[in-house]
């Protein structure tokens, strides 16, 4: 397959893949007349993500070899640089878990099948708006991505919560389009353009209007991003949405939306726009903020959306860095993270998820997972009690997991800038990842009483696709600890690639 | 052969402990078997290893720009901890054996304590800035997960919290000053840091020499840290000994000597590091000697002793911090096992309630007489030659108040540690307590202990030649332990010290006279009880952190019309900061 073919192939399978999955699936219970027979659907779903993740390697060689390439078809164009490689991997691979992941924690709920038809059209829109090289198609594409994770944090569409959760989701992403598409329409009318590099290129002398339109863009991306203080809809969203939909969310939906934002910004560095100061600031108020609020929260789930909140700060800061500094590790340490966090994070929800399904689920039991009700957990389940501890612990940045490695590049960045107020926002930072322990370490130590729970006696077995999808994500946690250069050919080309668009 | 050696010392325990772990609770035989195995494995690697030490690095791993070349050199320093955290270890891990007999969760106790085992081998032995953080922070894990082993105790949960959180603060301080030396010389081999600091903007290298002493303190348990080590006596005794006593809490004292050479010129670095020392050596002292639990008379004990080293530091005194380092490993381990034995004997660690206890358990009694002599400094004990080795540095090369603060701790020391042999094994018993000897693992533990409280003195000259060889930037005088011996009875410290320490010794034999003193003094028993105060000041800081997160749930109103709001808010806040030009 030539390169060319596979950037195609890789963006069209998932989303051409998604209503065959939902007629597949109600196919099959038309013509068993069982309404759990999902299993052709399941499969189906991850017999697709394989094969875009196949499709990837392939694409990723050519890029490996020629460096990036493009692909035009009429006036759409697809752009495969570090960032886009990086960015669909994870996708590619969080998405498969997920879908592993699902084919029991799904199983049986009421439109089953639309959960995996939502599931490849949102990892195909991420794969898109990771390789989109201009505004239109990249709005179009952040769309079709909100569009999809709403419907996802909806989809148990009897409670309450989860129906609140998305609205309030859905009316903030909107107010966040709209902001966007202003912006967008401001940068047209000025340069005439919507491809970035000519947007780049027609850009003359700075404007207060494209002042205007890069605010805009902040705001807009950053409601999806979940900068502070827009990021109010995010804890009922990842809290609500089922579980494997959570680690999506937190994994790798907030982050495409801030390479988006990134990608977008790029276009108008001619006009004297600088975005490093506004992501150093963002971060710092996301990692506080996100800390605080996740310290006293009950919920489980609740508490990891506010740690997503702060781990999009040390994001943030690497981004920050590089862009005001000019250096390579704070892109390279905040992809790393993003990598990092997609595995830790996931592991951490898809483990909470175990969790729920057999403490709660497999009791049909939909109430939302308390703290207390994982005391003693690893009694009965010392997997899960270990695979929790081992993400919130990665999350909390304890060395010899992987959360340690990303933030030690991204705050190398921060002392690479020689100046000691970058260096006290460092130390914040560092400050705030010691606070962060001081909500992750109760949860360890809660899991390893002695007196287990009432709810886990009562609790049903684990099995084997939950164990196999939790051990697939711990796998790089540990890893990626121990060895953190793996990551390198992956990073590098994404963070050299980014600052190349900003000139860097 | 050095690499392999050094590949094996990490990678025997922590290969142990995943073993141990997969052997599961329902094996705790195998579980025990497996501990014991791979832990005298991993000593008798150790000492092999002191044999090959070298100044150059044995392993070199290399893994790109920000993380640089992950470095391992066996020299002088590293191979001598390493080889006190593997026996001393073992030593540990053998005793568990009896102390953990029966105990639930055996196999999450052994996998962290094997963690911590190659974990502390890993950090002496790195010469890579970033790795040495990467094991000084493992060390803290696993720390703060043996420390709440018992997690169904709040007190227990709550020291490990406690223990963790505080040294991660300090460890900020390392951290930073990690970033800054790579920032300033683009490396993160320590030996290059040491050859080139002059290079370094005098800023940075300030920044980089008190980052480093607050981690130290921090995991020393030092002055204003020292809030911590108390806390952690709820682990079970054998951490106590291992973790809290003879290995990690060495680590800030090995960071400073290791150090030295590169921040012994910064202004103000030195005393700070003295005060530090001398402060926590005395307020630690007075705080033991108010306690009425065995262990955190122990815990205090060790906070004072830490004390010393980090004053030795100070004073210049590389070779006796070191020497005390040693000594105390091993009086210190003794005492905590020793004291475990008691502990697990009589069922409470209270020292009021105990007495009398030496008829029930002799060798119990002989061995933790052996530490305590050796504690408080008296000749011919191995604590006797270091102490006097720091004070006599402290004498020479230190501000004379220093030296007198010193003094009078070993006075103090004396003092209470008699309080506490008296307390515990003589006079009449003052409950109904039953108790049985130590047990047949518990028996080779200490007396390889015991053994080693009068015999590891003389090996301070080879240990000194070691050090001299390896270690071409800092400065030993001493070759042989002859020489030592000379020093330290030639010296006028050593007499002054002995006649206050004999002071101290006289105070608890003629106590009644002094109980009217002791009424006077009553007023800093509540005082010492909390830390000085810092007990408070530590619950301050967590109480102003939960009110100010309560506080911040406010903006989560839950009402969309507010988060629309504070979207607009942040687009009217960005407009204006790009308008005005940032």
């Amino acid at each position: 397959m030539n390169a060319n073919t596979a950037l195609l192939v890789l963006f069209a399978l998932p989303l051409l893949a998604s209503p065959v999955i939902y007629l597949v699936g109600r196919i099959t219970v038309k013509v068993t007349r069982d309404h759990t027979a999902k299993w052709p659907a399941r499969g189906l779903t991850v017999v697709v993500l394989l094969a875009a993740l196949a499709t990837l390697v392939s694409a990723a060689q050519s890029f490996f070899i020629n460096g990036p390439f493009e692909l035009h078809l009429n006036q759409i164009a697809l752009r495969l640089d570090g960032v886009s490689l990086l960015m669909s991997f994870v996708a590619i691979v969080l998405g498969l878990v997920v879908a592993l992941f699902s084919s029991r924690y799904m199983a049986g709920e009421e439109n089953e099948e639309k959960f995996y038809a939502l599931l490849a059209a949102l990892v195909g829109a991420l794969i898109g708006m990771s390789c989109a090289v201009d505004l239109f198609n990249l709005w179009v594409w952040f769309e079709a991505m909100s569009i999809t994770s709403v419907m996802l944090v909806a989809f148990y569409k009897n409670q309450a919560a989860a129906l609140e959760a998305s609205i309030k989701y859905l009316v903030q992403s909107a107010v966040g389009s709209v902001f966007i598409l202003f912006g967008i329409s401001l940068v047209y009318a000025f340069t005439g353009a919507l491809n970035l590099s000519a947007i780049q290129a027609n850009l003359s002398q700075p404007s207060p209007l494209l002042m205007v339109a890069a605010s805009l863009f902040v705001i807009g991306f950053g409601v999806k991003a979940a900068l502070v203080p827009l990021h109010t809809w995010l804890p009922d969203a990842h809290s609500q949405a089922p579980s494997g939909i959570s680690a999506m969310l937190s994994g790798i939906v907030i982050e495409a939306a801030l390479l988006a934002l990134l990608r977008t910004l790029s276009s108008l560095t001619d006009a004297s726009v600088s975005p490093g100061a506004i992501l150093l600031t963002f971060g710092a108020l996301n990692i506080l903020v996100g800390n605080l609020m996740a310290l006293r929260q009950t919920q489980v789930k609740r508490l990891l959306a506010y740690s997503s909140v702060a781990h999009m700060g040390y994001i943030l800061l690497g981004f920050g860095f590089s862009l005001a500094y000019g250096n390579l590790n704070g892109a390279q340490g905040a992809f790393f993270h993003i990598l990092n966090h997609a595995a830790m994070k996931g592991l951490a929800f898809l483990s909470v998820g175990a969790v729920m399904y057999v403490l709660l689920i497999a009791n049909h039991n939909h109430r939302a997972l308390e703290l207390q009700d994982l005391n003693g957990l690893s009694q009965r389940y010392p997997l899960l009690a270990f695979t929790l501890s081992l993400a919130v612990l990665a999350l909390g940045g304890m060395p010899p997991l992987a959360g340690f490695m990303s933030k030690w590049q991204i705050f190398v960045a921060g002392a690479q800038a020689s100046s000691p107020a970058v260096l006290t926002l460092v130390i914040f930072a560092g400050l705030n990842s010691v606070l962060s322990l001081g909500y992750y370490a109760p949860l360890v130590n809660r899991m390893y009483r002695r007196q287990p729970a009432e709810v886990i006696a009562a609790g049903k077995p684990l099995t084997f696709s939950l164990a196999l999808s939790l051990v697939l994500l711990s796998l790089p946690v540990v890893i990626l600890g121990f060895w953190p250069s793996l990551a390198t050919p992956l990073t590098e080309p994404a963070a050299r690639a980014l600052l190349a668009v900003f000139g860097l | 052969m050095a690499a392999i050696l050094i590949v094996c010392l990490i990678g025997i325990p922590w290969m142990g402990a995943v073993l141990v772990w997969l052997a599961g609770d329902r094996r705790p035989a195998l579980q025990h078997t497996l501990a014991v195995a791979s832990s005298v494995l991993t000593a008798g690697v150790s000492l092999y290893l002191v044999f090959l030490n070298q100044s150059q690095p044995a392993v070199t791993i290399p893994m790109g720009s920000a993380f640089g070349d992950f470095t391992f050199t066996p020299d002088g320093l590293g191979v001598f901890l390493a080889a006190v955290a593997a026996v001393v270890g073992s030593l540990a891990v053998i005793y568990s054996v009896d102390y953990m007999r029966g105990a639930a969760q055996v196999g999450r106790y052994y996998a962290m304590v094997l963690f911590f085992i190659g974990a502390m081998i890993g950090l002496v032995l790195t010469s890579n800035l970033l790795l040495m953080f990467f094991f000084w922070e493992i060390t803290a894990l696993t720390s703060y997960s043996l420390i709440s082993f018992y997690n169904d105790d709040p007190k227990a949960v709550a020291g490990g919290l406690k223990a963790l959180i505080i040294t991660q603060l300090g460890g900020l301080g390392m951290l930073a000053g990690a970033l800054v030396i790579y920032s300033q010389l683009g490396t993160y081999d320590l030996n290059v840091f040491l050859a080139n600091h002059a290079q370094m903007d005098p800023l940075w290298l300030k920044i980089a020499a008190f980052g480093f002493l607050a981690a130290a303190a921090a995991k020393s348990s030092q002055f204003p840290f020292h809030t911590w080590l108390p806390d952690a006596m709820e682990a079970p005794s054998p951490i106590s000994a291992l973790i809290h006593a003879a290995t990690m809490v060495n680590a800030g004292v090995y960071l400073l000597a290791r150090f030295f050479p590169a921040f012994e010129g910064v202004p103000g670095w030195r005393t700070a590091v003295i005060v530090v020392g001398a402060v926590s050596a005395l307020i630690a002292a007075v705080m033991a000697l108010f306690a009425n639990d065995l262990k955190r008379v122990l815990a205090y004990s060790t906070v004072s002793q830490l004390g010393y080293m980090v004053y030795a530091v100070g004073a210049g005194g590389i070779f006796a911090s070191q020497l005390h380092l040693m000594s105390h490993s091993v009086f210190k381990a003794l005492l905590f096992l020793a004291a475990g034995t008691v502990i697990h004997a009589v069922g409470t660690r209270d020292l009021r309630q105990m007495g009398g206890l030496g008829r029930q358990m002799p060798l119990t009694q002989v061995v933790f007489i052996l530490g305590a002599l050796s504690l408080a400094g008296i000749p011919v004990m191995n604590g006797f030659w270091s102490k006097e080795l720091i004070l006599e540095a402290g004498l020479e090369h230190a501000p004379f108040w220093s030296y007198l603060v010193m003094t009078f701790t070993a006075g103090l020391t004396a003092l209470y540690t008699f309080r506490v042999v008296w307390l515990v094994f003589f006079g009449e018993p003052r409950s109904h307590l039953h108790a049985h000897d130590a047990t047949a693992f518990m028996r080779v533990s200490l007396v390889a202990l015991a053994f080693g409280t009068f015999t590891t003195w003389l090996l301070a000259g080879p240990f000194a030649r070691l050090l001299a060889t390896t270690l071409p930037f800092h400065h030993f005088e001493f070759e042989t332990t002859w020489e030592v011996v000379f020093e330290v009875l030639t010296a006028p410290a050593t007499l002054v010290a002995l006649a206050v320490i004999a002071l101290g010794l006289l105070a608890w034999w003629r106590r009644e006279r002094l109980l009217s003193l002791q009424k006077r003094l009553a007023f800093l028993q509540p005082v010492a009880e909390g830390a000085f105060g810092f007990d408070l000041l530590n619950q301050i800081i967590v109480a102003l952190t939960h009110a100010l997160a309560s506080g911040l749930r406010v903006t989560q109103t839950g009402d969309l019309s507010w988060n629309i709001f504070a979207i607009v808010t942040a687009l009217a806040v960005i407009l204006a900061i790009l308008a005005v030009g940032v």
